[in-house]
């Protein structure tokens, strides 16, 4: 055997290795984006799985804990499938009633425990004027997303 | 204003498709003169950039919001530092700004003086001339930088307060040189196949420019992790988010190859694996730009979803199958003479294996950022993969990588005896297992820190024995004194030590890297008078106040911090809240010492003033920044021009009438 050969298989070995380390890690920390409707239909199914999921925060439904630092609401999306979530942390940026607030954690017993909360809002980084906020536009938004998936 | 602006668009546009041209006629037919008029073009290209760059300052600085961009970007209450920076804020202004740095380096290219009258020349400017096109169509039909509003508006919309940090200053900046930089050895290496000449030729040409231009990959980079580690306020200073992995890519790929020309240089292998790299490099920077401006992945940075990905990623294809195209049309005559490998511990050897690795964790990185889209078109459903994947996947590879640096320089080029090796390792070895060994003693039980800070140990201790090495070797025959023989060791070869002093900056910064891991953090709602105690420090609230700053107001809290019962002063974490803008921003708090950064964000507060707080502990952070500057010092250092070993590479191709 050459010692070219020799290189290049182990070479090969190592590159082996990383897609061996890929394949392995994928799975175990992956996570998947559902709909409030699969969330509310198929919990059992996504039970300890990381999940991501998306909807317009209820008006009124925001029960913020400041001693506790425990925030409370419910999201839900236009065919009214609501879904409670729990988050141990603050509030984020501009939420405010009928912003898309995007979620991340796990969802236990018809709760969802987010781990990360996030509004959405496509004003936030083109610089639009924040007085042009329009609801309508945002549904759409959303039911575009919806569609997609 | 608004008709010079778009004049100069357009007309670069022209002219750009004019040198393009002219140099493939003045090629074919060649004919000098064609390729003067060509590159005069260029150069005349390069100065109408500037001019649009100069009427953009100018309306960005007197804030003319009659034009849309102006309007977009900034108001008249905005700092003119930052007025001027909101040009590479918006898409159309950041193509500008690379559309300049392009025409500014084809002009450099075009008349260096290292290759006058060298006939590839023509090619390289010719390929780099493309890729001014391109920006030009995107800048003159798709964003245009210069267009104006129906009406004069009195007051523009603002620049969004997270871009109002000195990091906007300077990250785009250096991103983008970086970018743009790795158009010149992608230029370079096709220019050299078409017109065959195989030697290595192009990598010596251009080594400083790849240099400069990965220097600045890595700037870019760490700005904005710094950036986005005091201003947005979750406490860390890369997320993996699409958009980092997108110039993470192609720094590593660059890193890779800075390795392996080494190889091609000296020992003439590798060459197909090195044209593959810079492609690949030059590929990944339009797959970056394309990452962010398409909107396919959510990110925190992206820029809007407009069609531009699109293009980027047309072109993109475009020049990958035309380099694929020319790379195996010429592929026997690389083969032909290609080097051996003659020994399986040798330096070569272990270069390969970094290569493997670094080329390996970009596909990792990459694997992970498409991951998504991939899972989207195979199953349906979009399966996302986060932090902890990347985390898990690159440790390891990280780790090795810092292995194969700790072994490297020690292996002797061809090969390595077992004496050599046992000569070189065995007093590293041995201390970096007892530093290892007195962790587990100090109470750090995980495994990953420890082998981590072992190996970090191991790679400094190598390099620091080559350093010894060398001096004693040249004091042996010059009998200089320490110093003396260590200067001038260095700047005898500035190239392999400045590698060296990179290494260790790399060194300085996994040590931070790792550090980090141990943060500490805790979410507390007090009330005014109340402490909370975290790790050795004692901070307690003492109330909110409100300033302003300009026409922003900000509300801060003043927080006592004391550690060991020994009063250090206060930290004031604020929230600003902007005339233009809705939403409030975070200025967070830092003590920063070298053991460890005390981070303290005020996130929400209540009517009767209770407050809530993140408070954070970040061990040994600084390290990275510090770690930035000696790999800085290190890079600068390795392409200084001394007076040794600076020598300009002879061109022994084909030769051709036109140059």
């Amino acid at each position: 055997m050459s010692k070219n050969t020799k290189v290049i298989l182990a070479g090969c070995a190592i590159f082996l290795s990383i897609i061996i380390l890929l394949v392995t890690a994928t799975p175990a920390s992956s996570g998947s984006e559902i709909s409030l409707l699969e969330a509310r239909v198929n919990a059992d199914q996504y039970k300890d799985r990381y999940l991501t999921t998306e909807g317009f925060l209820q008006p009124g439904s925001v029960d913020w804990n400041p001693d506790k630092v425990e925030l409370r609401f419910t999201i839900e999306d236009d065919e009214n499938n609501q879904l409670q979530v729990f988050h141990h942390g603050v509030k984020p940026d501009n939420f405010s009633d009928d912003v898309i607030v995007i979620v991340h954690g796990y969802l236990k017993d018809g709760l969802f425990e987010a781990e990360r909360v996030q509004t959405r809002c496509p004003s936030v980084y083109e610089g639009e004027d924040p007085d042009d906020y329009d609801e309508e536009f945002h549904r759409n938004l959303l039911r575009e997303n919806k569609d997609e998936e | 204003m608004y008709i010079l602006g778009n004049l100069s668009i357009y007309f670069a546009l022209i002219l750009s498709v004019y040198a393009f041209i002219v140099f493939v006629l003045g090629i074919k037919r060649q004919d000098q003169r064609l390729i003067d008029s060509g590159r005069g073009a260029t150069l005349a290209v390069f100065i109408l950039a500037s001019v649009s760059m100069l009427l953009m300052f100018i309306m960005l600085g007197t804030s003319q919001f009659q034009f849309q961009y102006v309007y977009q970007y900034t108001s008249s209450d905005l700092p003119l530092l930052y007025k001027l920076s909101a040009l590479w804020a918006g898409n159309a202004g950041s193509l500008l700004l690379w559309t300049f740095f392009l025409t500014m380096y084809s002009a450099m290219v075009a008349y260096s003086f290292k290759m006058k009258r060298n006939p590839l020349t023509p090619y390289i400017v010719a390929i780099m001339t493309l890729n001014t096109i391109f920006f030009y169509l995107i800048l003159g039909f798709v964003t245009k930088p210069f267009v104006l509003l129906d009406g004069v508006p009195l007051e523009g919309r603002g620049l969004n307060p997270m871009l109002q940090d000195p990091g906007m200053i300077l990250h785009p900046v250096t991103i983008y040189l970086g970018y743009v930089g790795l158009v010149v050895p992608f230029a370079f290496a096709i220019a050299s196949l078409i017109l065959k000449n195989m030697d290595s030729f192009w990598i010596k040409m251009t080594r400083r420019w790849t240099i400069i231009a990965w220097l600045f990959l890595t700037l870019g980079n760490v700005i904005g992790g710094y950036w986005a580690y005091t201003e947005l306020g979750w406490g860390g200073y890369w997320a993996w988010d699409p958009v980092e992995n997108a110039s993470f890519m192609p720094w590593l790929t660059v890193t890779a190859y800075l390795h392996s020309v080494m190889i091609q240089e000296r020992k003439n292998m590798l060459k197909i694996w090195n044209l593959s790299l810079i492609i690949l490099s030059y590929a990944l920077t339009l797959f970056g730009t394309f990452l962010v401006r398409s909107g396919v992945l959510t990110s925190v940075h992206a820029f809007g979803e407009t069609n531009l990905g699109a293009y980027f990623l047309i072109f993109m294809a475009f020049m990958v199958i035309f380099s694929m195209y020319i790379l195996m049309s010429r592929y026997h005559l690389i083969k032909k003479d290609t080097g051996q490998f003659e020994s399986f511990f040798s330096k070569e050897s272990s270069f390969l294996v970094n290569n493997l690795i670094l080329v390996g964790g970009t596909f990792a990185v990459f694997w992970g950022t498409i991951f998504p889209l991939v899972s989207e078109a195979v199953r349906g459903t979009k399966v996302t993969v986060g932090i902890p994947f990347f985390n898990t996947v690159m440790s390891p590879i990280l780790l090795a990588l810092l292995f194969v640096m700790a072994i490297c320089p020690l292996i002797a080029w061809q090969r390595s005896s077992m004496k050599n090796i046992r000569d070189n390792f065995l007093i590293p070895a041995i201390i970096s297992l007892v530093i290892a060994g007195l962790l587990v003693v100090m109470g750090i039980r995980d495994a990953y820190p420890v082998i981590s800070f072992g190996i970090i140990a191991f790679m400094v201790l190598t390099h620091i024995v080559e350093f010894i090495r060398g001096t004693k070797a040249r004091r042996k025959v010059t009998q200089e004194s320490v110093p003396v023989a260590l200067y001038r060791l260095l700047i005898r070869s500035r190239r392999r030590y400045g590698g060296y002093i990179v290494h260790l900056g790399i060194a300085i910064m996994a040590f931070g890297i790792v550090g980090a891991n141990f943060d500490i953090e805790r979410l507390e709602t007090l009330s005014v008078g109340e402490s909370v105690i975290l790790g050795d420090y004692t901070i307690t609230y003492e109330g909110l106040s409100q300033r302003s700053e300009g026409v922003n107001d900000i509300v801060f809290a003043n927080m006592k911090v004391e550690k060991n019962g020994k009063q250090l002063g206060y930290m004031q974490p604020e929230r600003m809240f902007y005339l233009n803008w809705e939403e409030p921003s975070t200025n967070v708090a830092v003590r920063s010492t070298l053991s460890e950064d005390l981070y303290i964000v005020l996130s929400a507060w209540e009517s009767d003033q209770r407050a809530t707080f993140k408070f954070k502990i970040n061990p040994l952070v600084k390290w990275i920044w510090i770690g930035t500057y000696v790999l800085i010092i290190g890079a600068v250092f390795a392409i200084w021009k001394g007076r040794y070993g600076n020598v300009v590479p002879r061109y022994s191709g084909p030769q051709r009438k036109v140059h």
